[in-house]
């Protein structure tokens, strides 16, 4: 708050990050136009498919690759999204930070475990011993 | 203009008021309040927004259905049974449709609102036939979808 205000074309400059987020929210939105549009076509591929169809269709390494892209900048797109919708309905700052903590943990976690999994579909690793449905 | 305020009105003059119609805001500016919910005249780019977000927050909600999937697929064919057969039931359908419905909104809305960014369709008839476009693509592209699902046989009922 201390710096003077700087003006481009008689446009207020971002003092924060602020400039930086509104261009990562369009650049998502736009990667992501042609993005969804191939995963209605995968979808359309999977449906049906069963179980052969599924890990087949995951071992193609431009689906591994055009999927992984797609859950990643989604997520990156989807945290910002959510962030905007606290600051815009939660005012108390404790539960602000509180929410906020918890869509990050969980936009990480849900990060990470589809590369792990995706990974290992794209590999072709032996099932998961987890037991689900066994 | 008649009805447009005249200079040293005291209804409208934040410092005497007292409806409450002035806030504070958070830069230490003395504001109008925007009119609430019901004071609107529902239009068609408020519903645009108001659907936009709802299918936003949807889509997060599917996010967890897709990973879901990864995950079964992941623990071998007794697994992906399980979860193609809760998915396959009538309100698993039901979910994957509305995830179709909020994907294929939200992607048509964002177009909209990446023109807008660009510059375009801003006047008031522009900006109510983009959002109009936007929510009959929507519909047109989740129902299309899923009626072809249901015609090839790729999914029954």
């Amino acid at each position: 708050m201390s710096k003077p205000a700087r003006f481009v074309r008689n446009v207020k400059v971002s003092e924060r990050e602020g400039a930086g987020e509104w261009k990562a929210e369009r650049l998502t939105s736009l990667i992501l136009v042609p993005l969804a549009l191939w995963a209605f076509a995968s979808a359309w591929t999977v449906s049906g498919a069963g179980y052969d169809g599924a890990t087949g269709w995951f071992r193609s390494p431009v689906n591994a690759i055009l999927l992984a892209a797609t859950l990643l900048i989604s997520i990156w797109h989807m945290w910002m999204g959510l962030k905007v919708v606290v600051d815009d309905y939660i005012h108390k700052p404790s539960t602000r930070t509180a929410l906020l903590g918890g869509i990050g943990l969980l936009c990480l976690a849900l990060a990470f475990a589809s590369v792990f999994f995706l990974v290992r579909l794209a590999l072709g690793s032996a099932p998961l011993p987890a037991g689900l449905g066994a | 203009m008649s009805s447009s305020p005249q200079p040293g009105d005291a209804s409208n003059d934040p410092v005497t008021d007292q409806t409450g119609r002035f806030v504070r805001q958070p830069n230490g500016r003395v504001r109008p309040l925007s009119p609430h919910l019901q004071i609107w005249r529902f239009h068609i780019t408020m519903w645009g927004s108001i659907l936009n977000r709802g299918a936003a927050i949807g889509l997060s909600f599917g996010a967890l259905f897709v990973v879901a999937w990864m995950v079964a697929a992941a623990c071998g064919p007794d697994a992906y049974a399980t979860y193609t057969g809760l998915m396959g039931s009538p309100l698993g359908l039901l979910i994957w449709f509305g995830i179709t419905v909020a994907a294929a909104y939200h992607l048509t809305a964002g177009v909209r609102h990446l023109i807008w960014d660009a510059g375009s369709g801003l006047s008031i008839k522009g900006a109510d036939t983009l959002t109009w476009i936007s929510i009959v693509a929507a519909i047109v592209l989740a129902v299309g979808f899923w009626a072809a699902l249901f015609l090839s046989g790729k999914v029954v009922l």
